[in-house]
């Protein structure tokens, strides 16, 4: 009991110290971008000098911003379908199926996961030259799905290895082919690992910067657009309010998922015997 | 295929690397017979029903299930449904969908697929329980709602593997009840699977008594226990004293023995062939021995020194010192009007004897 009472007892104790330095350090930063996008000057630094949207309309007319996040978003979007897709496939591989070299294919799927992105942009570069392939965002996504699939590998193997694998034997027993036993039992038990993999995948995609700027030709996506603007000083403001609409959209996407990973938590408990 | 071979497995094997799980078994189980596997873990009792169910092939042999071979049928297109150790309820559906998970194809209207579920819950004494969920039923709903969903489409055999494993005493006997005569009410032949010797003597028709991937003897239940054909079904059903013998003669029906500290004893050899002067194993159930602090008159008695007892309620446990015999002898007793043998002087001597008939020869290996 006596630990009990250290942590709910006095409230500002060592532990609740800790707990808000912790917080603060992680998130003041991260608070300045939307109190400096309202505010009124280009120079980011105290004191305010007072409300504006200016930032905002700046950035809703800004051409290359939004061509540039279209390109994020329409290749995250797609990398995120392909690698959870690919991811699902692969985990239902390694953990259903008795595959010769097992453990060597595993080791080659995850090996992207350790490679540094930099090493891994030339060599994606070197071949991509050599091929003659026109850089563009197909080339983008492409580098980005080999980095995302091993993610969605990993969760897909960890929710699949969750659930007793008779209910798939079960499924065949009572008449099921293997594609109907798939869509009807090993799919709706694997939903909470699909869109956890969707939207790490996304985000995954949506963050990268190395591959977008090593093989994106002509085409720019966001991250590499915001790298370009921070040459100009007075575009800074438009970035901070830029950064604050993708918190936001950030905050919302990861109560979805949490919400989501609880559900998958529940179905879990309940299928133990 | 006559009714006797309705399940014929023919020589089968399975192999996994080196091991052999498996190794050439033939059995005939009837149609409508309840049939169990019984045997250790590792026996090979679990990899001969997932088998039947289609969930492993054989590395030799053939499995016939009403005359049709299985070698090269999926477990999807079996005329056999199994019951599953963990019961696998499906997590995600509720009872009625589970218990109707194989009537998709049939294409039923809303109100067919309810009523052939409600039959279904009729017969496992679950009604009103459709829209439960799966988490909101216990260990023993669990078991009839998988079987409920395993007989829904009339299966010409059910598969039972250890479904009564995780259940508690009380209710695992109750079940061994109700399976039983759910059994006769549906008429579907049943490969049971335990490692529980009680529970398949208490349900089977027929029991295999199954050790190192082949079977040892397959036999009614009380053939199994009164006439074991060998030392490792007598060893694992129940208990056995085992005496060494030799054979002095073998007559009509009749062989005469030496049972060394037992004296000479006249006993039936069963089916089983022995020739004079063969080292043998005279074999006797704890139960068939009487047990008095007096020598009884007549009949065969041995004299011993009590060397442990156990209070049981409703009866007792003896192990009687004989000397000349190796381990201590293990009598049971029903607890009638033995309790004097609790006294504080039951180091002393007791007296045991049996009849003939409660003997059986076994060879010796």
């Amino acid at each position: 009991m006596s630990t009990h009472t250290s942590v709910t007892g006095p409230r500002f104790g060592p532990l609740g110290i800790y707990a808000i330095t912790y917080l603060a350090f992680v998130y003041i930063p991260v608070m300045f971008l939307p109190m400096f996008s309202f505010n009124d000057s280009v120079f980011i630094a105290f004191p305010l000098k007072g409300f504006t949207l200016e930032w905002y309309r700046a950035l809703a007319t800004s051409d290359g911003l939004i061509d540039a996040l279209y390109n994020s978003v329409k290749i995250a979007a797609v990398v995120a379908v392909l690698a959870t897709a690919l991811g699902t496939l692969a985990a239902k591989a390694v953990t259903r199926y008795k595959i010769p070299g097992r453990g060597p294919v595993i080791t080659f799927i995850m090996t992207p996961l350790v490679i540094p992105g930099i090493i891994m942009g030339i060599a994606l570069l070197v071949i991509v030259n050599m091929l003659g392939i026109e850089m563009s965002v197909y080339t983008i996504g492409l580098g980005h799905l080999l980095v995302s699939t091993p993610f969605s590998m990993l969760i897909m193997v960890s929710r699949l290895e969750g659930f007793d694998k008779n209910l798939e034997e079960a499924s065949q027993d009572l008449g099921e082919g293997a594609w109907r036993t798939f869509w009807r039992v090993t799919f709706p038990l694997s939903v909470p690992g699909i869109i956890a993999s969707l939207l790490l995948s996304f985000t995954i995609s949506f963050d990268e910067f190395i591959l977008a700027f090593f093989l994106g030709g002509q085409d720019i996506t966001l991250p590499v657009y915001i790298w370009g603007q921070l040459r100009f000083p007075a575009k800074l403001p438009v970035i901070l309010a830029l950064g604050a609409c993708i918190l936001a959209v950030s905050f919302v996407l990861v109560t979805f998922a949490e919400w989501f990973r609880r559900r998958g938590v529940q179905i879990k408990t309940s299928s133990g015997v | 295929m006559s009714d006797e071979q309705f399940i014929s497995i023919q020589n089968v094997s399975k192999h996994f690397g080196d091991v052999h799980a498996v190794d050439r078994v033939s059995i005939d189980i009837a149609r409508g017979e309840f049939f169990s596997l019984l045997g250790p873990s590792g026996c090979g009792k679990t990899t001969l029903l997932r088998m039947l169910a289609g969930f492993e092939f054989p590395t030799a042999g053939e499995i016939f299930i009403d005359g049709q071979a299985m070698s090269t049928v999926a477990p999807n297109h079996r005329p056999v449904n199994m019951v599953f150790q963990s019961y696998a309820i499906f997590p995600h559906l509720n009872v009625s969908q589970n218990i109707g998970y194989s009537l998709r194809k049939d294409k039923l209207s809303k109100a067919d697929f309810n009523s052939r579920v409600g039959e279904m819950l009729d017969l496992i004494k679950l009604s009103g329980y459709e829209d439960r969920a799966s988490h909101e039923l216990s260990g023993g709903e669990r078991q009839r709602v998988a079987l409920a969903r395993a007989l829904i489409r009339r299966p010409k055999v059910l598969l039972l593997d250890e479904p009564l494993g995780a259940l508690d005493k009380q209710l695992r006997e109750q079940m061994q009840l109700e399976l039983r005569s759910l059994q006769r009410a549906v008429g579907i032949t049943f490969v049971f699977v335990t490692h529980d010797q009680e529970e398949a003597l208490t349900m089977s028709d027929r029991i295999a008594v199954m050790s190192k991937g082949r079977y040892l003897q397959i036999d009614t239940p009380t053939k199994l226990y009164e006439a074991p054909q060998n030392r490792e079904v007598a060893d694992f059903i129940g208990t056995m004293n085992f005496f060494d013998a030799s054979v002095q003669d073998v007559g009509d029906g009749q062989a005469s023995i030496d049972a060394g500290p037992l004296g000479k004893l006249s006993v039936s050899p069963g089916n089983l062939a022995f020739s004079s002067g063969q080292a043998a194993l005279a074999a006797i159930r704890p139960e068939k021995i009487s047990i008095s602090s007096e020598k009884p008159s007549g009949g065969h008695v041995v004299e011993g020194t009590m060397d442990a007892a156990a209070y049981l309620g409703d009866r007792s446990h003896f192990y009687v010192r004989v000397p000349g015999v190796d381990k201590p002898v293990a009598v049971s007793a029903q607890n009638i009007d033995q309790t004097h043998l609790h006294g504080d002087g039951n180091q002393g001597q007791v007296w045991l004897s049996w009849s003939n008939d409660a003997v059986v020869l076994l060879n010796k290996d």
